[in-house]
């Protein structure tokens, strides 16, 4: 059951380049929310740009009532989302089907590998709260990617929670200089019994191919463009696997954006 | 007391605003925000002989205050949608309105015949207009004695009050609307979307996977507005309009033009309360401008012209 929130814009951050945390205040949606999840955000008050824009929903502070997205400007809807400092954010959610973090997945023995690239990791933060939560920070192993060192996000805030976690840059700015997947795929024979990943398709499509190589189960976060976010256009078709076998095309915003990554068609 | 009944060629809905075909699914992913009994009626998406898997994605792109879409007509088949999904619906005091489309006359004889004493089904909305289907759908719609044999079938093969769903993608619709009507059907709706296409200036490509798609929303409300204006001048059938519409003064602006009820699609995306709020906001416009029935309204920017 999804809300219609105004939420009060509490505080506004210019983390890396062109890449923008703004907290407002919610507190049933943050009750709801679950990780993976996101929310449809009206970027402008008028006709245009149109559509609502999906975010996920990056953190959750539920003692505090508040919601945090973290958002990379790439077009006039997010520019016009990083200019509104203060007042209320339009927003509609929470939407989706997220990450599973049921006992069944951290009740496996062996690691957890929490995998992301560039602006993929703002849904992996809210996923990591969670699992500090109700699991053992220790048994999760982060790896984060991006073009450069400026643009790997919240590193202290996962480290603060506990985690451990390796960098991959473009440019080798910070750790391996290489793809993110290249760590994953190091890490897979040590142990990792389950992964998330969230990122551009490329890197979502190496990972679904190395955990089908090494038969170990995992989901993804899938991105598609969006009209009504909640099922009832079909405007965010995606090709998964079907249980009788072929192929079909499912919602990303309700049967998604999360996908066992055994089932993502690429 | 403020009288907002109207009569959609058969179709009895407590007030003039539906939600249009394709934009709702079948209702149920917008119980969430709005109670669907206050709706004047629900038209559900374009239904098929067959299920269809729809077009190949992006099937949706951005465009000045509109959207292209192109999804090809994605459903699950008339059967499962008689058969599971309006069963469904059938509790709602709303009447359902049934989008249907096909390849061929048949097609659209043989779907009308199966939702024919289908328990919950109030009418059928004939989409004679689709531009995202290679077959059928637009073909019929730009075509007057096409247009009107697919009318004549599907008057044919059911009792239901039948509506005739035109495109703007034509020189004359005028001339379409008075085929339809001839051939018997009992309302007119319009407008579907208009033929449209964006190039994706890095990419050097077509935006959308059908390369061209459907669009609507605010940027297409003046075409509508003027589609059902000439209609209403030249046909005496009752109009279902739309294209556009946000607020109440747009649905507004296609009553006084001549429409009986409007029909609210994109809005709802982007405010997934705009049917209730535009429910509302013409209750409020009777009540302050002196009017008791909404039908007084109906093509009032005609008088003296
Ligand atoms: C479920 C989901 C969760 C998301 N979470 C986040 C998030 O937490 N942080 C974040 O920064 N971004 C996220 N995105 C992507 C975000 O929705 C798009 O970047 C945004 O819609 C672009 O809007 P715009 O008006 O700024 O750009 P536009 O002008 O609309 O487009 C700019 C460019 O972005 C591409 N684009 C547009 N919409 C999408 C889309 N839905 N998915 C992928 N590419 C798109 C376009 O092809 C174009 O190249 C998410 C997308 C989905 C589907
Ligand atoms: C995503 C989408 C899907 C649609 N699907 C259908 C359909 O299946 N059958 C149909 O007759 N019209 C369909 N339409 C057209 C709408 O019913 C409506 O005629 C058009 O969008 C103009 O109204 P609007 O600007 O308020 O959206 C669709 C429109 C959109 C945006
Ligand atoms: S965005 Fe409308 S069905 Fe997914």
């Amino acid at each position: 059951m999804a809300l219609l929130v105004q939420g009060e814009i509490v505080s506004h951050m210019e983390r890396a380049p062109g890449v923008f945390m703004v907290e407002f205040i919610a507190p049933n949606l943050a009750t709801v929310a679950r990780p993976g999840q996101f929310l449809h955000i009206r970027c402008s008050e008028g006709n245009d740009p149109l559509l609502r824009r999906p975010i996920s929903i990056h953190a959750v502070d539920r003692d505090r009532g508040r919601v945090g997205i973290l958002f990379q400007v790439v077009g006039r809807g997010t520019a016009l989302l990083a200019r509104r400092k203060d007042g209320v954010i339009d927003v509609m959610g929470p939407l989706g089907r997220g990450f599973s973090t049921g006992s069944h997945n951290l009740m496996r023995a062996g690691s957890i590998a929490v995998v992301g690239g560039g602006i993929g990791a703002a849904p992996l933060f809210f996923l990591l709260q969670e699992l500090a939560r109700c699991g053992d920070p220790a048994r999760v192993k982060v790896l984060l990617g991006a073009r450069s060192a400026n643009q790997i996000l919240i590193k202290e805030e996962i480290e603060n929670l506990g985690y451990t976690m390796e960098l991959a840059t473009d440019d080798g700015s910070v750790g391996h200089r290489g793809q993110v997947t290249e760590l994953l795929l190091k890490l897979l024979p040590e142990g990792v019994s389950y992964v998330y990943a969230c990122g551009p398709a490329p890197m979502l499509k190496a990972v679904c191919a190395f955990l089908s190589e090494a038969g170990i189960p995992g989901e993804v976060s899938l991105e598609e463009r969006m009209a009504c976010g909640v099922g009832a256009c079909l405007s965010c078709a995606c090709q998964v696997k079907a249980a009788g076998g072929g192929v079909h095309y499912r919602r990303a915003c309700v049967d998604g954006p999360v996908f066992p990554a055994g089932e993502v068609v690429w | 007391m403020i009288n907002t009944t109207v009569n959609l060629g058969g179709i009895k809905m407590k007030n003039p605003v539906a939600t249009a075909s394709g934009t709702f699914g079948f209702g149920l992913e917008y119980q969430q925000f709005i109670q669907l009994e206050k709706l004047g009626a629900i038209i559900v998406k374009g239904t098929t002989p067959a299920p269809r898997q729809g077009n190949p994605p992006p099937r949706i792109a951005e465009t000045p205050a509109g959207m292209l879409n192109a999804i090809g007509l994605q459903n699950p088949g008339v059967n499962k949608v008689a058969g599971e999904i309006i069963p469904r619906l059938v509790h709602l005091n709303t009447p359902v309105i049934i989008n249907i489309a096909g390849d061929t006359v048949e097609d659209y004889a043989l779907v009308a015949n199966k939702l024919d004493g289908v328990p919950g089904v109030a009418g059928l909305e004939i989409n004679i207009s689709c531009p995202n289907v290679k077959k059928g759908g637009i073909q019929f719609g730009s075509d007057p004695r096409s247009a009107a044999e697919v009318t004549r079938a599907v008057k044919a093969a059911t009792k239901l009050p039948v509506i005739v769903k035109l495109s703007p993608n034509v020189t004359d619709l005028v001339a379409m609307a008075a085929a339809v009507a001839e051939a018997g059907a009992d309302a007119l709706s319009m407008i579907n979307t208009l033929l449209g296409m964006a190039i994706d200036v890095d990419r050097r490509k077509p935006v959308l996977g059908n390369i061209t798609g459907g669009l609507s929303g605010p940027a297409v409300r003046p075409v509508a507005v003027r589609a059902v204006w000439q209609v209403y001048r030249a046909v005496k059938l009752p109009i279902l309009g739309m294209g556009g519409i946000m607020t109440t003064r747009d649905a507004l602006e296609f009553i006084l033009a001549g429409a009986t009820a409007v029909a609210v699609g994109t809005a709802n995306f982007v405010n997934p309360r705009a049917t209730i709020e535009i429910i509302e906001g013409i209750e409020n416009y009777l009540r302050e401008q002196g009017f008791n029935n909404i039908n007084q309204l109906t093509g009032l920017a005609h008088a003296g012209i």
